[in-house]
């Protein structure tokens, strides 16, 4: 929600594509990119978050504490030494797969993330889902009859759910959907308060509970998943419906589209032509919505107590918990870079005029 | 105002806003926005209280209308600070050259950042402090003006009007003054009423994350924070109503953008 | 030529709805094609020549309406008061169209033997894939493409512009329509595949005994090609007639500035010819 994917759409198209000359240096050049961008994002995230003014072993240490307990704790937590001592420190564990140690739990960052990002993943990566199959279809609607009332119900309707923040979308479908027609289960995060997860396999409770054969917890987890999803899909399939609506809306009016029609081909040939044009412009918006939405959900999360990777962050946030921070800008970076990386190539594999060049 | 005519949603929209501002400025409310009354807390809108009360018996309508006062004025700031950081970096970036086309990465690469909580953590280590929240936004929109107006001025810089103020070797400065500036002005409206919006967004984001504007002074973010658990339990006006004014002001700057955007694109048929 | 008329058009005119009101790009359009023959639509650009085609095969965007007194297209239906699906079954198996930029009009995701499919699944002429692959070879072959098996299995960017032109001419007499609209077919062609595209499909005209209508700004174009001109001037006809007549005699004001504004060496030249 604070990155509008509007924003950020050009980047899975404007990569040098078109100078590669073969499909193997297109993916060296994506994945030189992929590496130096990283490298990027965590060294800028390392000195937002250093030289941002406020002191964690002051916050650690509470008010009542006293100057040695606060020097006390700064040289445990590594506070003391120079900036760049710990920006090299930083980058030599990070080359060991090593995140450091969460001020607070204490225990290994790289060890949470793992805990925690099956729950993020799952209800992302459904949410895009929605989010595609919602937009697109709306856009496709306002596109065939641009300009007459289908097209005005679906940009009246796409307008408000872009402008709704997406927590307060949230507490609506709340008060709605669990309070009055009491469809949906209480917002007590992946299952009920009652019940526990199954047997950890792939981290995620529809896959697990499925595996062990528990169809009960299935149901209850799929029950759970429904606000949230329904939350962040539409909101983010109201920003899908404007792509798609332009793009497939261009598609529909094209020489292509006039031509295809000239030859005589129906109606709904030239919709699937236009649709068919519009793939890679639609997978790659898919990429980006979920890219923005690692970490553009943790307010969500919060809102539904999701105990996923945007609830913890959020509380390493507010505790001053700088390697919780580090370590989520690093992972929802890294796995943004690596989708767009992904988006490229796939995007090359699906339009001819690059496979084929 | 040539804009307003054409565009009844935008006209609406900042209707809207302006109203709202006045009243938070000088309307009188009903009640004080920070009095609490113990015992008329969470009583459901009525005649007394339009817009009911909170958990602590404070009137919600009397909030809603003074929170305007702290939430847009940050917003504005934050948008004032990106419009005017962004357009100059987003100039300074506008040339061909190994360079500017590195710093673009950079900022696709900062794209990748989960912004939000960038933010949060800015004004968080900051020990709380407003003008933190200013920056967060500038932050986050800085690099949205800099994408824009490098590539509206990388294509205007092939145009034929470009190129034959140059070939009759007019300063580079009287290029950028003259001709590009006058021309990418359209596109900047329609970022800075977008960038209102989403500031808007951010800072009840970061309120309702408990972080930026705090209690006792009222602001939607907090608010929206503070009905939130309400809304299981059927007390809904209290989350329900600063809500619904974020709604609104960002659906009124989208309208406001889409109109500039609309006459922009008209006049330069 | 014969007297037999193929296409037969009265009064027609569009309408568009735009944003800034309802406007009326062509008005009053009487036209006549006979078999055989190829007419010539000449006009500057935005004088409603290429609306005038689009609107016979109701191609034009759902914001305009079409009104005719008749578009009789003789012996099969008038398109004046025909349904969808009779406009569908006509476009491309009665009237072909060839529009300018050919990459505009190939589909440039699916292959070009894919695109040869799809016009024979949509008028559903029971060729199975194998058939359609033959008679795209063959007709590919007709319109002068060496290599036509590469061709077919390739897409539209890998054509040249004069390829590609051959191409969209192929797509659109493969189920022989008696009709041809070309409209600017040249435009933005090398001048030196200009001349071949135009010869190439005045040819396919004239050896089946079909009908063109070629819409063109170009006036030596209409002087070498077409036996009848028709002069468009802001939405209407202003003049029409045998291409000598009003080359050479031309009764409208704007028709003698049109003739005149053309350099006088090509004028003489190409009616000379």
């Amino acid at each position: 929600m604070a990155s509008s994917p509007t924003a950020v759409i050009s980047i899975g198209s404007k990569a040098p594509i078109k100078k590669a000359s073969g499909p193997l240096r297109l993916v060296l050049t994506r994945l030189g990119f992929l590496v130096s961008a990283l490298f990027i994002v965590v060294t800028l995230s390392f000195f937002l978050v250093s030289v941002t003014p406020g002191d964690p072993a002051q916050l650690i240490a509470g008010p009542m504490a006293t100057a040695e307990q606060i020097t006390q704790i700064r040289a445990d937590l590594g506070l003391d030494e120079p900036i760049l001592t710990r920006y090299v420190d930083y980058l030599g564990g990070l080359v060991q797969g090593d995140l450091g140690n969460s001020y607070f739990s204490k225990r290994p960052i790289v060890d949470e993330l793992v805990e925690k990002l099956p729950a993020t993943l799952e209800l992302v990566l459904l949410s895009v889902l929605f989010a595609t199959v919602v937009g697109v279809a709306a856009g496709a609607v306002g596109a065939y009859f641009k300009g007459r009332l289908p097209d005005k119900v679906s940009r009246f309707v796409t307008g408000v759910f872009q402008a709704i923040p997406d927590f307060f979308l949230g507490l609506i479908l709340i008060y709605v959907v669990f309070f009055l027609l009491g469809l949906a289960p209480a917002p007590s995060g992946r299952v009920g308060l009652v019940e526990t997860g199954p047997g950890r396999v792939t981290g995620s409770y529809l896959i697990d509970s499925l595996l062990a054969g528990d169809f009960a917890l299935f149901v209850s987890a799929a029950h759970h998943l429904m606000l949230p999803v329904l939350t962040l899909g539409l909101v983010y399939a109201a920003y899908f419906a404007k792509t798609a609506r332009s793009t497939i809306g261009k598609a529909l009016n094209s020489q292509q589209a006039q031509f295809a029609r000239a030859m005589g081909l129906p109606e709904r040939t030239v919709v699937r032509y236009a649709f068919a044009e519009s793939r890679t412009t639609i997978v790659t918006y898919a990429g980006v919505i979920f890219a923005s939405l690692l970490g553009g959900e943790a307010i969500v999360e919060r809102v539904f107590a999701w105990n996923g990777i945007g609830t913890w962050s959020l509380q390493g946030i507010t505790k001053l918990d700088l390697p919780v921070v580090q370590g989520m800008v690093l992972v929802a970076g890294a796995i943004t870079l690596i989708v767009y990386t992904l988006l490229d190539i796939i995007v090359g594999l699906l339009d001819p005029r690059i496979s084929h060049a | 105002m040539k804009v307003m005519r054409q565009h009844t949603g935008a006209t609406v929209g900042v209707s809207f806003i302006v109203l709202l501002l006045l009243a938070s400025l000088f309307a009188p409310l009903p009640y004080d926005p920070k009095a609490t009354e113990g015992g008329a807390s969470l009583q459901a809108p009525s005649g007394a209280h339009w817009f009911g009360t909170d958990g602590a018996g404070a009137d919600v309508f009397s909030r809603v209308i003074d929170a305007a006062r702290i939430d847009l004025s940050l917003a504005l700031a934050g948008t004032v600070l990106s419009l005017v950081l962004g357009v100059v970096l987003g100039l300074a970036a506008s040339t061909k050259g190994k360079g500017s086309e590195r710093l673009v990465r950079g900022l696709d690469a900062f794209q990748a950042f989960p912004l939000l909580i960038l933010a949060l953590a800015l004004v968080t280590l900051s020990g709380n402090k407003l003008y933190m929240v200013v920056v967060a936004i500038a932050l986050i929109n800085i690099p949205r003006y800099m994408r824009l107006l490098r590539s509206e001025v990388l294509s205007l810089r092939e145009s034929r009007f470009v190129e034959a103020a140059m070939a009759m070797g007019a300063s580079p400065r009287r290029i950028t003054f003259r001709h590009l500036l006058p021309n990418v002005w359209g596109v900047v409206l329609v970022q800075t009423s977008l960038t209102i919006a989403n500031a808007i967004v951010v800072i009840a984001a970061l309120s309702f994350l408990g972080v930026g504007v705090s209690a006792p002074t009222p602001s939607w973010g907090g608010m929206i924070r503070a009905g939130a658990g309400n809304m299981s339990s059927g007390e809904w006006w209290i989350a329900s109503f600063p809500g619904l004014i974020v709604l609104l002001c960002v659906l009124a700057f989208n309208q406001l953008a889409d109109a500039i955007g609309d006459t922009t694109a008209r006049s330069h048929r | 030529m014969s007297d037999e008329l193929v296409l037969d058009v009265r009064n027609l005119a569009v309408t568009i709805d735009t944003p800034d009101g309802v406007v009326n790009p062509v008005r009053g359009i009487d036209l006549q094609v006979h078999r055989g023959e190829i007419v010539g639509i000449m006009g500057e650009s935005g004088c409603g020549k290429s609306t005038t085609v689009k609107g016979i095969l109701r191609l034009l965007g759902p914001n305009s309406h079409v009104t005719a007194d008749t578009i009789n297209l003789v012996g099969k239906a008038d398109l004046a008061h025909a349904s969808k699906k009779v406009m569908e079954s006509i476009r491309g198996r009665h009237i072909g169209f060839v529009a300018q930029n050919p990459f505009g009009s190939l589909n440039p995701i699916y292959s070009i033997e894919r695109q040869f499919y799809e016009v024979q699944k949509a008028h559903k002429t029971g060729a199975k894939k194998a058939e359609s692959r033959e008679i795209a070879l063959s007709m590919l072959k007709g319109v002068g493409i060496v290599a036509p098996e590469r061709v077919l299995s390739g897409y539209a960017h890998q054509l040249s512009g004069g390829m590609a032109q051959r191409v969209v001419i192929a797509l659109a007499t493969t189920l022989g329509p008696e009709l041809l609209f070309a409209d600017e077919p040249t435009t933005g062609l090398d001048a030196t595949v200009q001349a071949q595209i135009l010869d190439l499909i005045s040819g396919l005209v004239r050896t089946e005994n079909r009908s063109m209508v070629l819409v063109t700004h170009d006036l030596g174009v209409i002087a070498q090609y077409c036996q009848r001109a028709v002069v468009m001037y802001q939405g209407e006809i202003v003049e029409s007639g045998d291409v000598m007549q009003v080359m050479v005699n031309p009764q409208h004001e704007y028709t003698k500035k049109l003739i005149g504004s053309v350099p006088k060496a090509e004028g003489r030249l190409n009616v000379a010819r």
